[in-house]
């Protein structure tokens, strides 16, 4: 009976411990205004994916699958594709229409921004990277490779709203507006 | 070959020559046909509105526009070379330019302005010490509080959708809590609390810009009272059983003394039957102690009849 109730308390402090340091990473990007960056993102949503020419290919295929990404490699996950967006997909596009170009400079902006933020709450949490949450990480970066750079990163920034309504259901950020 | 040799020097000198001659104007220009560029690049920043301001340059009889340009953080990181026209200001005619539609993220911008004049264009001249949105100056909000009845309506400025409000409100009594509400937006009028009569309530409020995670200070503490007009509800419950007790107890007075009154003028009395005297005779039984065996019947009159009880 004894060792029954003391391994019950165990699994229920370590459920707790969990979930709080999961709430506590799940509100670092508290702050960051979403609606802003979805509502940019809106406006030059259709001239964006009208240029994608491989229509039936995605590149952040494993994002919409939700069940892969665990609550635990939230934070990885997260702190890896903003650094793909960051560093790789806007600087590989280079954009001749200035209305488009402002939407993307303030998107591209938002997320220094947000990679900031993130940096802050993982120097007080740890923000591990397990292996489950490098593989995802991996085969995402594999896709974009897969194609010539210049369609890979059209087609990265036409699915910015997978990634974008992603972060707002793994961070519970509340829009602004 | 010595002529071509000459020929051949005789052109290069006169090109040099009319090269050195062309430079002459050039070199003697006047430093006002080469437009200077702006000075004194600054901004002012209150409430997330980011205004761009410099010192203008002057030219007599002439109106000179200006373009603004950005960078943010992200461009001038990986991509330097480019800077993105403002919303509003390619060629405007005033010293300062409405930049807050441009700096859209709580990272540092750099911005450059230039003075155009006809076809020519100034040098570009860039802010000293780029921009964060996150020093911008939060001002305590404008609020206006009302009486709805008993009811506590504040109505705060429309600040814009970045802006959200803390309500800080209780009642003026020493040790009262105080209660904090979290209002979305301003300009609409929003219920805080039903009031008591009798009591003062004070208010104060603070704005916060989810972007930038700012708090402005607190506003001036506003104080409203309601007057004890109504009956307080104890009061009004003694009064309704009073009215019922009321109701209840004058007529069972009422009755009570007309029967009393009933009594004292107008009683009825009847004779017992032992006492009524009637004329016709009675046969009288008289018996005395001493004479048990002889018990005479006789017919007596009403007087012998009185007479024969008083002995």
């Amino acid at each position: 009976m004894k060792l029954h109730c003391v391994s019950l308390w165990l699994l229920g402090t370590i459920l707790m411990l969990c979930s709080v340091d999961n709430h506590g990473l799940r509100r670092c990007l508290i702050s960051t205004d979403m609606h802003h960056i979805e509502e940019s993102f809106q406006e030059i949503k259709r001239a964006i994916q009208a240029k994608d020419t491989f229509p039936n290919v995605t590149i952040l295929s494993t994002l919409e699958t939700l069940q892969i990404i665990k609550p635990l490699d939230v934070c990885c996950v997260t702190k890896n594709l903003l650094a793909f967006y960051v560093d790789r997909v806007f600087k590989d596009h280079q954009e001749p229409n200035p209305k488009i170009l402002r939407k993307i400079s303030s998107i591209a902006n938002s997320f220094l921004y947000m990679q900031k933020t993130l940096r802050q709450c993982q120097e007080q949490r740890q923000c591990h990277c397990r292996q489950e949450a490098t593989n995802v990480t991996r085969v995402i970066h594999d896709n974009y490779d897969q194609l010539e750079v210049r369609s890979a990163a059209i087609k990265s920034l036409g699915e910015l709203d997978i990634f974008l309504a992603w972060i707002a259901k793994n961070h519970e950020v509340t829009s602004s507006a | 070959m010595q002529t071509f040799t000459m020929v051949l020097e005789e052109i290069w000198t006169s090109l040099f020559m009319w090269f050195f001659y062309a430079l002459i104007p050039c070199l003697l220009t006047d430093e006002v046909a080469i437009l200077p560029a702006p000075q004194n690049l600054s901004v002012l920043s209150t409430n997330m509105k980011h205004l761009l301001m410099w010192s203008p340059v002057i030219v007599p009889g002439e109106t000179v526009y200006y373009s603004v340009e950005y960078q943010g953080e992200y461009e001038s990181l990986y991509a330097s070379h480019i800077w993105i026209p403002s919303s509003w200001c390619s060629l405007t005619e005033g010293p300062e330019c409405d930049v807050t539609d441009d700096i859209t993220a709580t990272v540092p911008y750099n911005l450059r302005v230039r003075a155009t004049l006809g076809s020519q264009t100034s040098a570009w001249s860039i802010l000293k010490h780029p921009f964060n949105r996150n020093s911008t100056i939060l001002t305590p909000p404008g609020m206006e509080i009302t009486k709805d009845g008993f009811h506590l309506v504040i109505e705060l400025d429309d600040l814009g959708p970045q802006f959200e409000f803390l309500v800080a409100y209780w009642r003026r009594e020493p040790g009262a809590e105080e209660h904090v509400k979290m209002v979305r937006s301003g300009g609409i009028p929003v219920h805080l609390e039903t009031m008591e009569p009798g009591a003062a309530y004070c208010v104060k409020a603070q704005t916060f810009v989810k972007a930038i995670g700012r708090y402005s200070a607190f506003s001036q503490t506003e104080c409203v009272e309601v007057q004890g007009e109504a009956i307080p509800l104890v009061l009004a419950l003694f009064a309704f059983v009073g009215f019922m007790l009321i109701l209840v107890v004058v007529p069972l007075f009422v009755w009570k003394m007309g029967r009393l009154l009933q009594y004292s003028c107008c009683p009825v009395v009847v004779l017992p039957d032992t006492l009524k005297i009637t004329n016709s005779p009675q046969k009288l039984i008289s018996c005395r102690r001493e004479e048990v065996d002889a018990c005479a019947t006789a017919v007596m009159s009403p007087e012998e009849l009185l007479r024969a009880w008083i002995s």
